[in-house]
């Protein structure tokens, strides 16, 4: 099975790839991502399975705090069949998403805020070097030239100068620096993957 | 009487931003349960989008409905499905693979093109045009454009040689690094540290933005009853 697995990840991905630089291969490349794309949902269903699962063992064996597995449950199905039975678009399912979803999502955003606050002074606490104080010199330009008072508005030399050539420079050549590496990461992991020297699909 | 869907919309928000927010004391009941009923809603609605949007209109109805070349061209991926749902149980796992191998086969060329065409590319390309003085209109515009330029040229190259982790033994055995790259490695940790702080503080700000969103809520959400 490990060389079926081998074969259909080298060949199909070789295809798709190809379809990067051959024209006539682009409708085949784009077949091809759409069964992916296909497969890729039925993983998220068998995801959310596997999430049932776990939870409903959970409840089975009684384990410590598996009344907020029971919760997890009840409010899961209970979407789920309301979002098959109505569809994803149906008033009552966008009043789910915007009297749970949003909300929790835009309320752990503003924690975050708290948070990184918290996390900024600790790093000034514990690690005192050239970096952390350059790091924390950088957010502090950046959130102050960012203020506009209310009688001044932006304040000239800083809101229209000194910002933009921070962020817009000297950021701007880290940031595509960390990019370039980054996208030199994803295409040796990719080519990996490709050449079957990684096989994260399982077979050693 | 008909259902107000807005005043029950808002009153949920409020109960679900008010046990979010209880996080603020330290982790307790009232935030796991929001937290849980969250992740369960959260799963239940993208399972529901995953069926509605995908699923059934690209897989399930061809099938029944279309004509027979299209059967034919889904059969290959529900075969793969099928394949897919023997990852459920540890017994059937390994049968399950080549669905796998598929999609990571397709993820890894896509991920591969996307780096080169949509990011190696366009950012070389966006740091060489830094250099193209046919728009500047004055000579302070070109010295302006080409120190910003050179600038952004020694970030960028100082930052890639901060990730080359090549060295090579010295006498007493210990890996080193080529010494210029070791200097530019130095140089490129402060590029990276500005461009770290400048993202915390982007990220910073949004957080903050949000927190005034959520208390502006709640406060409408009460006064609304005044």
């Amino acid at each position: 099975m490990k060389y079926v697995s081998a074969f259909f990840a080298i060949a199909f991905g070789l295809l798709v790839l190809a379809g990067y630089f051959v024209p006539a291969l682009e409708p085949l490349q784009a077949l091809l991502i759409s069964w992916a794309g296909i497969l890729l949902a039925v993983a998220s269903l068998i995801g959310v399975f596997n999430l049932i699962t776990v939870h409903g063992e959970k409840i089975r064996s009684r384990e410590k705090n598996s009344g907020y597995s029971s919760l997890l449950l009840v409010s899961l199905v209970l979407t789920f069949l309301l979002g098959l039975a109505l569809g994803p678009s149906h008033p009552v399912m966008q009043g789910v998403v915007e009297s749970v979803i949003l909300p929790v999502e835009a309320s752990l955003m503003a924690i975050l805020s708290v948070t990184l606050l918290y996390a900024a002074i600790r790093l000034l606490r514990r690690r005192v070097d050239v970096m952390s104080v350059i790091f924390l010199l950088t957010v502090l330009a950046v959130l102050v030239w960012s203020l506009a008072l209310p009688p001044y508005g932006e304040l000239a030399l800083f809101g229209n100068t000194l910002r933009p050539w921070l962020t817009q420079v000297l950021a701007l050549g880290g940031a595509r620096g960390i990019l370039i590496g980054v996208a030199l990461g994803a295409l040796t992991t990719g080519l990996r993957v490709l050449l079957a020297f990684d096989r994260p699909y399982g077979g050693k | 009487m008909p259902i107000n869907l807005d005043l029950i919309t808002g009153a949920f928000a409020f109960f679900f931003t008010v046990l979010i927010f209880s996080y603020l004391l330290g982790d307790n009941p009232l935030f796991r349960i929001g937290s849980y009923i969250f992740v369960g809603v959260t799963a239940g609605y993208v399972a529901s989008v995953a069926m509605w949007q995908v699923v059934y209109p690209r897989l399930i109805y061809p099938l029944v409905y279309g004509a027979s070349t299209d059967k034919l061209l889904v059969f290959f991926p529900l075969l793969l499905a099928g394949f897919l749902f023997l990852k459920i149980s540890p017994r059937t796992s390994h049968l399950g693979s080549p669905a796998m191998a598929y999609v990571v086969g397709v993820s890894a060329a896509v991920t591969v093109g996307g780096a080169v065409i949509g990011t190696i590319l366009p950012q070389t390309w966006a740091t060489i045009n830094l250099f193209d003085m046919q728009t500047s209109q004055s000579w302070l515009d070109v010295i302006e454009s080409a120190g910003n330029g050179i600038i952004i040229l020694i970030a960028l190259v100082a930052t890639l040689s901060y990730f080359h982790f090549g060295a090579r033994p010295t006498a007493d055995g210990a890996p080193r690094r080529f010494v210029p790259i070791e200097w530019l490695a130095w140089l490129g940790r402060i590029f990276i540290a500005v461009t770290l702080g400048t993202l915390f503080a982007g990220v910073l700000l949004a957080s903050l933005t949000a927190l005034i969103e959520r208390v502006s809520s709640l406060y409408l959400f009460i006064s609304s009853f005044f």
